[in-house]
């Protein structure tokens, strides 16, 4: 799914990093856990994640993700947009909950690990 | 069209792990996904079923403040025994589910579980 | 950059840096239509329709004796001589290019004479051996643009084996890291390091991928267990090895803390995204092998490696 889709999707705003808008995303992934994520260790992947600090950024990178999406309304703190875009890594924020943002994009046709 | 846990865990294939008497009765009104306690004891709301990657007993304490019905842990995780214990005390069904948190959502986003209220 | 705009030194792109390497003998056509001074300028006017040119070299046992153009041909047919030779009408000024000269003297040439095409000739022999248009550079360029982008696609996998080539029985190559037990918003800051090292070196990003997410976890773990420790991350061909070395109080139950949800964390880390009880087993997970060492009141010692 390209970003400028799920950005439509999420009605999401970007923090920092989304010019390249036609940027595909293979998978989507949602845990405020880090750990559960760097568990799995399929690349390029949209994180939907409530956790706000530097540590969502670290394991993007570490995990080879593309985008961070934070939602219910939440905002990165300044270190972990300092990190992002020193990283080139995109970061957005949505006001919908996890919840609805999984179910949106999955209907939209972004799958989970397990499908691809 | 709102469906009980039970429907629920036939349709999701889920792992009882314990109060499976309890499926038939709770209705489920809504969902939420959240590993983060403080934001699911702020919006997370009552008869909604939480799906989550923790396993230890505080998810207990916390789905029986807000009321929820039911936790779906993922990624095949087991609870804790602490955390059955108390999920018999407390009357919290817990189920399983291989699948990633994301995909238990698509699940059940595709079933109609929303999390939006009165839908 | 606008003329006489210099400040300090100039850091050349490597599309400028092109144009000084490249010469001219890689970007000209080397299948030169040529007539001899004693072919008619009828013959010439025939040649240029037949092959598109609007211009062609004239030569004489292989060396360059002039250059008839068409505005030569349409001056020669207003004055109805076309069956006069070639040597009667051609331009014996030429301006041409040596072969091994930069493509940046060929562009300057182009600016200043206003020419569409250059003969190019040997600068030892001075026979003509091709011949280049402006479309033959850009040509030219473009494909060693190119060439420059696949290449360096594939250095990017390529392993730097400078270290290979050093003669000894074993080469290692030692990353030494402190991290910082105190700041856990600082957690990840020296796996985040070591994995844009081992990108430099050009190792496999699956293999960097599944080092940076245990040395991760491994990080984590130092902040929120302990006051500190020393990550040490020893790469060799076919494989890296990390070391995670703590003075910390040690864990009790070694078999039990690899068990995957045993946690023993405390609540705030949960509150911050950690502490699920999956750190060691994802640690073990990514590598190919594992070894922890822990003594209560002692510290851990952490050993994994992985295969690249």
């Amino acid at each position: 799914m390209k970003l400028r889709e799920i950005i439509e999707t999420l009605q999401a705003t970007v923090v920092v990093n989304g010019h390249d808008q036609e940027m595909e995303v293979k998978r989507g992934c949602g845990s405020d856990l880090m750990s559960d994520v760097l568990h799995r260790l399929k690349p390029n992947a949209l994180l939907l994640t409530g956790l706000t600090t530097p540590q969502s950024v670290y394991t993007a990178e570490m995990a080879d993700l593309s985008v961070v999406c934070y939602v219910r309304g939440k905002t990165p703190d300044a270190e972990a947009v300092r990190l992002a875009e020193e990283r080139g890594l995109v970061l957005l924020c949505t006001t919908l909950p996890l919840f609805e943002s999984c179910g949106r994009l999955y209907a939209k046709g972004l799958r989970g690990d397990s499908e691809i | 069209m709102t469906k009980t846990l039970k429907e629920i865990a036939g349709a999701l294939q889920l792992t009882v792990s314990t109060q499976k008497d309890l499926l038939p009765s709770r209705t489920v009104t809504g969902g939420y996904v959240g590993d983060l306690l403080s934001d699911v004891l702020a919006h997370a709301r009552k008869g909604q079923v939480w799906v989550t990657l923790q396993t230890h007993a505080n998810i207990v304490a916390v789905a029986s403040t807000k009321e929820i019905c039911g936790i779906i842990v993922v990624n095949g995780r087991t609870p804790e025994a602490a955390t059955l214990q108390k999920a018999e005390q407390e009357q919290i069904p817990i189920l399983v589910s291989p699948l990633s948190s994301y995909e238990v959502v698509a699940r059940l986003w595709e079933l109609g579980v929303t999390n939006r209220e009165g839908v | 950059m606008k003329d006489g705009d210099v400040k300090g030194t100039i850091q050349a792109t490597p599309t400028q840096e092109m144009i000084y390497e490249v010469r001219v003998h890689q970007a000209m056509t080397k299948q030169v239509i040529t007539v001899a001074p004693e072919d008619t300028m009828e013959d010439v006017g025939r040649v240029l329709e037949e092959n598109r040119h609007t211009g062609m070299p004239v030569v004489k046992w292989q060396k360059m004796v002039g250059i008839v153009s068409v505005r030569d041909l349409m001056r020669c047919y207003r004055e109805g001589r076309s069956l006069q030779p070639v040597e009667q009408w051609m331009s014996r000024d030429v301006a041409t290019l040596y072969a091994d000269e930069p493509l940046v003297h060929a562009v300057q040439k182009f600016e200043r004479r206003g020419f569409g095409r250059f003969p190019v000739i040997d600068r030892k022999t001075r026979t003509l051996v091709g011949i280049l248009t402006k479309v033959d550079i850009i040509r030219c360029l473009l494909q060693h643009l190119e060439i420059d982008y696949h290449d360096l696609e594939k250095r990017q996998y390529v392993p730097r084996k400078w270290f290979l080539e050093l003669d000894s029985d074993r080469t290692t190559l030692s990353l030494w890291f402190h991290v910082d037990g105190a700041n856990f918003e600082k957690a990840g800051e020296v796996s985040s390091k070591l994995k844009r090292n081992l990108q430099t070196l050009g190792l496999p990003p699956d293999a960097i991928r599944r080092i940076a997410i245990a040395c991760f976890e491994a990080e984590v773990n130092l902040v929120i267990y302990t006051n500190g420790g020393e990550l040490a991350a020893h790469v060799e061909p076919g494989r890296v090895t990390v070391n995670v070395v703590d003075h910390g109080p040690g864990i009790p139950d070694v078999e039990r803390a690899m068990q995957p949800g045993y946690s023993t964390a405390p609540d705030w880390v949960r509150e911050l995204g950690f502490g699920a009880g999956m750190g060691l087993p994802n640690i073990k997970n990514c590598s190919n092998e594992m070894k922890l060492e822990s003594k209560v009141g002692e510290g851990t010692n952490l050993q994994f490696s992985v295969l690249t």
